[in-house]
């Protein structure tokens, strides 16, 4: 009686065994496609641009092989998490055929997962594309991802506030930091409203500075942490110090509130990437009120007055159906100048496809900003961005960062912030 | 065959199965892990390093960060919420209570909610235009609105607040139930011998529902040990760190840098190892040495 207890003991453990190995096997040997019936999957998040951008794309495309988009949609959280643990496992099952990646996590992905992903630089000439772009996009010479998305910056002003407070637009063009925090106090005397909103949990606004004086977290190597030693990162601290002891900043703890801060009027200006355009027209009664500006720079040398926040490109991942999918996205994003033109009029989406910018579209001047010409602003600031290479570890570094300037704001001397920051991020990045 | 089909082999059938099926899904994902905790590297590059990520946990300030702070919550969170449980439970379970249901449907209702959608109420009531500033500054008990979610302190507290809303009632049902099955005889030759409310709760009820106050401030352990969705919906683990959890940079670990699933299997293993010794204690300390 025992041996039969025995033997069907056994006989369980070798049909689970069977079942794992022989999965394991399949999935290793074979690429899987990604879609169902020979559609080429995407995943991409934002239903108003990003996946917008996709579905206008799908109708552009007049390549030879028929291309059909399944269009996954997710947030970008769950992309990242999604696209982590499958590639991780070493499986690509499961996996889309075109992928939406933020460029700060760009290097991540492409350093992380070797051969994960498809070299589309026989497709495209990187050449047509924004330089600053292309530094994130690449790795050892290869072209991984098609640049999508701008995150050029530029600072959106309350016309209205500005005048109350006998202020002009050409006051606040390109002026830097130091000057925009005088004017900022001006305004909240004269007008009681709050220069910026800031989410402390986020310095997005840290990063458009120091990329003004082309720095970044980590030197151009993209894995040494370069943060005690750096000037701009040293002052965008002082800046954010100042911004915050002027008393001319309303905190936001999300992106619901950040948003609402200036759609109810709460504060002058928003220093931001471009993609907040549609956020801020959203409040139509606001209209002709808004103007844009270039980012302010900081005070110190080779700064500029032009950043970058953000800004995403398309990945094609090395799955069956790689080559159509490539073939997709160079004939669409990748050469066609008039598909970007009603991108920009439809939806907004500057891209970063060079030749485009000399259409038509990119002149329309926009009465919600007062008849300004903000397109063709943005692009002529894209191409002032600095390029820098944030290497893999933006995040991990940020979040360093947060605490210490928490500190920092609670009295602790600078030099010692940005020593302990350092000395956090070496033994953290390896 | 007949002798297979008697009772106790097919005791032994049903048995495997869920041996086979835990093995699988619980054993097997935890040898991995201690293997992977041993392993460091981006993404899928993992190398052997021996002890190093064990060591690097020990200079590791973002991690001391949130021990400490899933230690307070700990500390702070399973004492009130175990006390605070036991006083509605006794509460409710007065004979001469109106209502009972009402009460009872009441207290339980939070541990019905999803996390996530309580958590981001919680967010906004503690909101700087949130609720919770309007009604206080609009009766006066406050001059200028607070940043609940923007001091470290008061953000730890909101934390507390909210998983203690949310699992008191829980942990109430079970010292309700247990109360039920208690003899009202007992208490009325207590009232007899003239033993005050507080004695008979202090002498009868605590001593009666010692098993069960066990139970429940070990599953209260765990659970807080393992704390992420509040914390990941309401403040975000900040400011700074201030209300990180393990959990939470353990996801940081994996999804939000680039990816160490190396050392975020070592971190995860320190909870592993602190529920573990938490219980012992726990057992030692209350359970019976049987």
């Amino acid at each position: 009686m025992k041996k039969i207890c025995y033997s069907l003991v056994l006989i369980f453990c070798l049909l689970a065994l069977v079942a794992c190995s022989s999965d394991g096997e399949e999935t290793s040997s074979s690429g899987e496609s990604g879609g169902k019936d020979g559609a080429t999957t995407v995943w991409a998040w934002d239903p108003k641009f990003n996946i917008a951008a996709l579905e206008m794309a799908e109708e552009y495309y007049d390549g030879e092989e028929k291309v059909e988009l399944e269009i996954i949609e997710n947030a970008q959280e769950d992309i990242i998490q999604k696209l982590n643990t499958g590639l991780s496992s070493g499986t690509m099952k499961g996996m889309p055929n075109i992928v939406l990646i933020e460029d700060y996590r760009a290097q991540s992905f492409l350093q992380s997962y070797p051969d994960a992903f498809f070299d589309i630089s026989e497709y495209i000439n990187p050449d047509d594309f924004a330089p600053y772009k292309i530094a994130t996009t690449s790795l050892d010479g290869k072209q991984y991802g098609l640049p999508f998305d701008s995150g050029v910056t530029g600072l959106y002003v309350r016309t209205d506030y500005l005048e109350e407070a006998g202020y002009t637009v050409e006051d606040l063009t390109n002026i830097t930091w130091q000057e925009y925090i005088e004017i900022g106090k001006e305004v909240k005397a004269k007008t009681g409203k709050d220069m910026l909103t800031l989410d402390p949990n986020n310095l997005g606004e840290l990063r458009i500075m120091i990329q003004t004086a082309g720095a970044w977290y980590v030197e151009e190597d993209g894995t040494t942490p370069y943060i005690a030693e750096n000037e701009a990162l040293k002052k965008a601290f002082k800046i954010y110090k100042e911004m915050m002891d002027a008393n001319i900043v309303k905190i936001n703890s999300d992106w619901s509130q950040f948003v609402a801060a200036f759609n109810s009027g709460d504060v002058a200006t928003v220093p931001t990437g471009n993609w907040i355009t549609p956020s801020v027209k959203a409040e139509a009664s606001q209209s002709g009120k808004w103007a844009v500006v270039p980012t302010p720079k900081l005070s110190v040398e080779d700064s500029v007055n032009a950043s970058n926040l953000g800004g995403s490109s398309f990945y094609v991942l090395n799955i069956d159906g790689k080559e159509k999918a490539a073939k997709f996205l160079a004939n669409t994003f990748g050469s066609n100048t008039e598909f970007y033109q009603e991108l920009v009029t439809e939806i907004g989406a500057i891209g970063t496809y060079l030749p485009a910018a000399g259409g038509e579209a990119y002149n329309q001047p926009d009465e919600f900003f007062g008849g300004q010409k903000i397109i063709a602003d943005f692009s002529e600031w894209t191409d002032s961005i600095k390029g820098v290479n944030y290497g893999m570890h933006t995040y991990a570094i940020d979040d360093i960062l947060s605490v210490e300037m928490q500190n920092y704001l609670d009295g602790k001397d600078l030099e010692t912030v940005l020593k302990d920051a350092q000395a956090q991020a070496e033994a953290q990045i390896k | 065959m007949s002798h297979l089909l008697r009772k106790n082999n097919i005791g032994w059938f049903f048995i495997i199965i869920s041996v086979v099926a835990i093995g699988l899904f619980y054993f097997y994902p935890m040898v991995q892990a201690l293997l992977l905790s041993f392993q460091s590297g981006m993404g899928a590059n993992l190398q052997f390093v021996g002890l190093e990520n064990y060591v690097r946990l020990l200079n590791d300030p973002t991690f001391i960060a949130a021990l400490s702070n899933t230690v307070i919550y700990l500390l702070v969170q399973v004492p009130l919420m175990i006390v605070l449980a036991l006083l509605f439970s006794v509460l409710l379970n007065d004979a001469t209570l109106k209502f009972k249901g009402f009460f009872r449907t009441a207290i339980f209702l939070p541990c019905v909610t999803s996390l996530v959608a309580y958590s981001v109420i919680f967010k906004y009531l503690f909101g700087v235009d949130g609720l919770v500033n309007y009604f206080l500054v609009k009766f006066g008990l406050l001059s200028e609105a607070i940043n609940w979610l923007a001091d470290p302190l008061w953000a730890k507290v909101i934390i507390i607040m909210a998983i203690t809303w949310r699992w008191t009632g829980y942990n109430m049902i079970f010292y309700l139930s247990a109360l039920q099955n208690v003899d009202r005889s007992i208490y009325e030759a207590a009232k007899i011998d003239g033993a005050s409310s507080f004695q008979q709760f202090f002498m009868i009820t605590v001593p009666l529902l010692k098993p069960i106050i066990l139970f429940t401030s070990i599953t209260s352990t765990i659970g807080t040990l393992q704390i992420f969705d509040e914390v990941m919906n309401i403040t975000n683990g900040g400011p700074g760190n201030a209300t990180l959890s393990i959990s939470q940079y353990i996801y940081f670990l994996s999804f939000k840098y680039t990816p160490d699933f190396g050392y975020a299997a070592t971190v995860s293993y320190v909870i592993v190892v602190l529920i573990v010794i938490l219980s012992i204690i726990q057992f030692r300390v209350a359970g019976d040495r049987k």
